[in-house]
């Protein structure tokens, strides 16, 4: 029908009328980008946070917690179930049987940024003496090995660019311990690069944490190594702990981290979605009050209500998509792969980039159209409800 | 074309709400126009001059009473039904123009052929003859912001018969023009009237603007108050 026609006729005439009222409508426009913004941000976050995390994790790494932890903070494991858990089968071993293990716990310490002056926490972790044999990723890169028993560390390289005084040769203080840097890693960029690994021995004693261990972390011996080690630790109930793969464990770990983050980050979008809204409401409210004698006289020529409803909607939907191609323009501009230069917010300061997806533009368009079709429907409506008889009285 | 469209209200009645009283604005008005009148409404502000134009034509209710067109009564037609009507048989003409002003005067004059089957080109040539009607042939490509009040009043009356419609109403279609224009503007109504047969219904201010129409009413307080004073056609 001709229904289409005079859709698209009013549709043209109310966008060309939008210089009128052109800073409101791009009050519009920026809070859907704002809120396009924000939530593309939380979204990359999440998702930069879960490939940071998982991509590194090891198939023939196991990663041993006390039964009931969930990270290695709520763990704790005793000399005599390392004892027993160094008997396991399922475990590399060198020459000499000596199993390729080690016993680590992790010491909060602090550091100032460097960008920014401030102190921050990063993780001192303690790591028994195959502690870079059970981390294939990480490889010196400058300097030494620390000696076993001294209390020398070495840093990931991220570390050392993040934070100040962090340098080769330089003796820091935390709390009361001196602290010698002998060495950098890398770690191909993966988390292993934001901690300091020392000597276990020496973290326990000078942090007055005698034989703490957290997490016992080991290298497996072949395909079948996991399933033995498991098996072994199930048919043992003197040993209360759990086992997982390097790669299960970082899984499991950024699944709640990244959790957390949308946790916070939809419903922020979804808040500032709802100002939006309100937004989009007062917005297409006054393009209808500015548009009454111009709707009054196309109807009164003969146009529908239908035309006068999809003309004032589609002018809302096409201002919060624009307003979404500019906020997801902006994110992919000063976002998608912000962390090059940035280390990220979690308390262990986990180094991890923003990464932005079509699933997740796809996301930020049906919140913009939602935002569009609500704060434009009910002034559409509105629209389609003018008496006719403006047309005659007012001056336009 | 002039079929019988004769334009009868028969013990029209209107009013409105005003917060919890009911404002009448006339009752048992009775008015026979005859299909190919040109007739023009004086009368004071607020006696209900627009009023009327707006029941004819379809834009109002009535409170009760009936109105018939030609054969049609057009007072309990639906929504969709009337506007249809409007868009074939009533052509508005308004006091401030009422043009969109982000169109040209072509494509404003093309609006109201939109509500009909023709191909794009044959709008164009009935928006070319029209605007060659009312003598407007070269400022098609004019956004309205660029012509004078005559001209777009000009423009207001192309867009009125657009689709050819038997009845034109025309409120105080002269009202914010200077003289000469208004002259022009008369003009093209009356050979509206005489030659393509349309029936007009003007309301004015202007007692010399009742000299192009058939017959003069005045309304005062809801009443037709003088009779008919009848012009020379
Ligand atoms: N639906 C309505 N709601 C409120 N007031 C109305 C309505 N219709 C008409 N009026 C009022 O009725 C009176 C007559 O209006 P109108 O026909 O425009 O008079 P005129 O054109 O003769 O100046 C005016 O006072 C107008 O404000
Ligand atoms: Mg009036």
């Amino acid at each position: 029908m001709n229904l289409l026609r005079q859709c698209v006729a009013v549709t043209n005439a109310n966008l060309r009328s939008v210089r009128r009222r052109f800073w409101i409508s791009f009050s519009l426009v920026l809070s859907v980008a704002l809120v396009t913004m924000i939530l593309l941000g939380f979204l990359a976050m999440a998702n930069g946070f879960n490939k940071a995390l998982t991509q590194v994790g090891a198939e023939d790494i196991a990663i041993v917690l006390s039964s009931g932890a969930r990270s290695e903070l709520g763990s704790r494991i005793t000399p005599p179930h390392l004892h027993l858990l160094e008997e396991a089968p399922g475990i590399a071993r060198d020459a000499n049987g000596a199993a390729f293990t080690s016993p680590e716990l992790i010491v909060p310490v602090d550091v100032i940024g460097k960008s920014d002056q401030l102190p921050a926490a990063v993780s001192l972790r303690g790591v028994g003496l195959r502690g870079v044999a059970v981390r294939p990723l990480v490889k010196l890169s400058e300097g030494r090995m620390f000696a076993q028993g001294a209390n020398e560390l070495i840093i990931g390289k991220r570390l050392a660019q993040d934070y100040e005084g962090l340098e080769l040769g330089k003796t820091i203080l935390f709390g009361k311990s001196k602290w010698k840097v002998v060495g950098f890693f890398d770690a191909d960029g993966s988390v292993f690069e934001s901690e300091l690994l020392a000597d276990a021995k020496v973290v326990q004693t000078l942090f007055n944490r005698p034989n703490l261990t957290q997490v016992l972390r080991v290298k497996l011996a072949g395909p079948d190594g996991f399933a033995q080690l498991a098996s072994y630790i199930e048919a043992n109930p003197r040993l209360p702990v759990t086992v997982r793969s390097e790669r299960q464990y970082f899984a499991s770990q950024s699944q709640r981290v990244s959790q957390i983050i949308l946790w916070l980050g939809w419903p922020l979008a979804l808040t500032m979605a709802l100002g939006a809204i309100i937004g989009a409401l007062t917005t297409m409210y006054s393009s209808v009050s500015d548009r009454l004698i111009e709707i009054a006289t196309v109807r009164a020529i003969g146009f529908s209500r239908t035309s006068a409803f999809i003309g004032t909607w589609i002018e809302a939907l096409l201002l919060t998509l624009i307003g979404c191609g500019v906020g997801t323009l902006a994110a992919l501009l000063l976002l998608d792969g912000w962390a090059a230069s940035t280390v990220g917010a979690d308390n262990t300061q986990i180094a991890f980039e923003l990464q932005l997806s079509l699933s997740m533009i796809i996301n930020a368009v049906a919140v913009s159209l939602l935002v569009g079709a609500v704060g434009g429907g009910l002034p559409a409506f509105r629209a389609t409800r003018v008496p006719l008889r403006l047309a005659m009285t007012g001056r336009s | 074309m002039t079929l019988d469209t004769r334009i009868q209200l028969q013990d029209v009645s209107k009013s409105y709400r005003l917060g919890k009283s009911e404002i009448s604005i006339f009752d048992s008005l009775n008015l026979d126009i005859p299909a190919g009148d040109f007739l023009a409404i004086m009368g004071p502000s607020g006696s209900g001059k627009s009023t009327i134009l707006n029941l004819i034509g379809g834009i109002d209710r009535i409170t009760s009473g009936q109105v018939t067109v030609g054969q049609l009564r057009i007072d309990n037609l639906s929504e969709a039904k009337l506007s249809r009507w409007r868009a074939q048989q009533v052509g508005f003409v308004f006091q401030f123009y009422n043009l969109l002003p982000m169109l040209t005067a072509a494509q404003n004059v093309e609006l109201p052929l939109l509500l009909t089957a023709h191909s794009r080109r044959e709008r164009m040539e009935r928006v070319n003859t029209i605007l060659d009607i009312v003598g407007l042939d070269t400022r098609g490509k004019h956004l309205p912001s660029e012509l004078s009040g005559g001209q777009q009043q000009r423009v207001g009356i192309a867009r009125a018969i657009a689709m050819d419609p038997q009845i034109l109403l025309c409120d105080e279609p002269t009202g914010d023009l200077d003289r000469k224009s208004a002259e022009e503007i008369l003009d093209i109504l009356k050979i509206l009237n005489t030659e393509m047969g349309k029936t007009i219904i003007m309301v004015t201010h202007d007692p010399s603007a009742t000299t192009y129409a058939r017959r003069t009413l005045h309304l005062d307080k809801g009443q037709f108050v003088r009779k008919e004073l009848e012009h020379m056609a």
